[in-house]
């Protein structure tokens, strides 16, 4: 299921979130290169919808060991953030940044856990930063919290919790990676519906979206 | 070795077998996974809910994403299939709460421990009882379903697969 036959989106509004999303990446990039002192890619940033579901087998399947950071956004357009990656691209940071890594999930310390927290919440500011310049609109995030485990489990409590509301099933996936491919990750943004027709009025390309089931 | 067809029940599905198959819900996170069997009739069902109740505004699109609907739409199924509801027995994984890491302390709702208690609110009220649970926690859970043997399994990313309980024992 594409983004234009899951809400409608017509091309203006496409390309409107596939600049978001590189601007954001950019802003994300930026700041990750800073703190880490390492050098890092983006893909020409393809923004693509990727049903929830689908995103385990990116991963490497359902049971995949992945590390997921995400937090909600409140203000004019509330919804959900994550960032994805694999349990080798959480190491691969945590060897960078702290010059040890965790081995198994029980040595994951609190340094470990809130060093990937600051990634998470770079990375997803970096995506609210490229909004709110767009489009003025306010946006808060609220702390990120951050879990180690199945890909099926971290990314259906994700949807489990966005699905209490009026929720889009849009998600974007990019990537960040650095010259080794040692890292890798995947973002995963759950507007509401109200707030992305919000966006989309503020940018001056609203289209009425059409009453749909979800 | 004969491999036995494996049904992988998605997120707020519903699926239901008869006679021999494996029924699973891999990476159960908040979400609960809960079987049924009617041993006699060879009928088994796994529902994967989500949530633990419909909201009173919207129509439900899927009965099984609710632990309030999803419950009954288990049960009607699987008496549609030739089971009786009173030779049903039950067992459910999963309601963790993976994201354990928080740079604040944890101020949103535990969703996984509504989800338990509303699952087992909804079975209560129809005068069930689970023959086994495996609720709570921090770890996402694999839960598996062996329908001929009656055998029900979990697996988390730190433990080996072991046995939860046997619905035909």
């Amino acid at each position: 299921m594409g983004v234009e036959e899951s809400l409608g989106l017509d091309l203006m509004q496409q390309s409107a979130i596939r600049e978001i999303a590189n601007i954001g990446l950019g802003n994300a990039t930026t700041s990750l290169a800073t703190m880490t002192g390492r050098f890092f890619n983006m893909t020409v940033p393809f923004v693509e919808s990727v049903r929830l579901e689908a995103l385990p087998a990116l991963l490497g399947g359902f049971e995949q060991l992945t590390v997921g950071i995400y937090m909600k956004v409140e203000g004019d357009v509330p919804g959900y953030m994550g960032f994805l990656m694999t349990w080798e691209s959480a190491q691969s940071l945590w060897q960078s940044l702290l010059g040890q890594c965790p081995q198994t999930l029980e040595d994951i310390d609190p340094l470990a856990s809130s060093t990937l927290l600051e990634i998470g919440n770079i990375i997803n500011s970096g995506f609210l930063v490229a909004i709110g310049d767009m489009t003025n609109l306010e946006l808060r995030s609220t702390p990120p919290e951050m879990g180690a485990d199945m890909a099926g489990s971290i990314l259906s409590s994700i949807v489990t919790e966005a699905s209490m509301g009026d929720f889009t099933a849009l998600s974007i996936r990019t990537e960040i990676f650095d010259e080794s491919h040692s890292f890798e990750g995947f973002f995963v943004y759950i507007p509401s519906n109200g707030g992305l027709q919000k966006l989309f009025e503020t940018l001056g390309i609203a289209t009425p979206i059409a009453e749909e089931a979800a | 070795m004969a491999v036995l067809a494996s049904t992988v029940v998605g997120m707020a599905e519903i699926e239901i077998i008869k006679g021999q198959g494996i029924l699973s819900c891999l990476g159960l996170g908040s979400c609960i996974g809960l079987c049924a069997l009617d041993a006699q009739a060879g009928v088994a069902g796994m529902a994967h809910i989500m949530l633990p109740e419909a909201f009173a505004d919207k129509p439900v699109d899927r009965p099984g994403k609710f632990a309030n609907t999803g419950v009954p739409a288990l049960i009607q199924l699987l008496e549609e299939a030739g089971a009786s509801k009173n030779r049903l027995v039950f067992a459910m994984a999963g309601g963790a709460r993976v994201f354990k890491f928080s740079a604040g302390t944890h101020s949103r709702m535990d969703i996984g421990a509504r989800n338990n208690i509303a699952v087992l609110e909804s079975l209560k009220k129809l005068n069930f009882r689970l023959r086994g649970t495996e609720t709570g926690g921090n770890l996402g859970r694999t839960l598996t379903f062996n329908v001929e043997t009656g055998l029900i399994r979990v697996r988390t990313i730190s433990q080996a697969e072991r046995d939860l309980c046997n619905l035909r024992g």
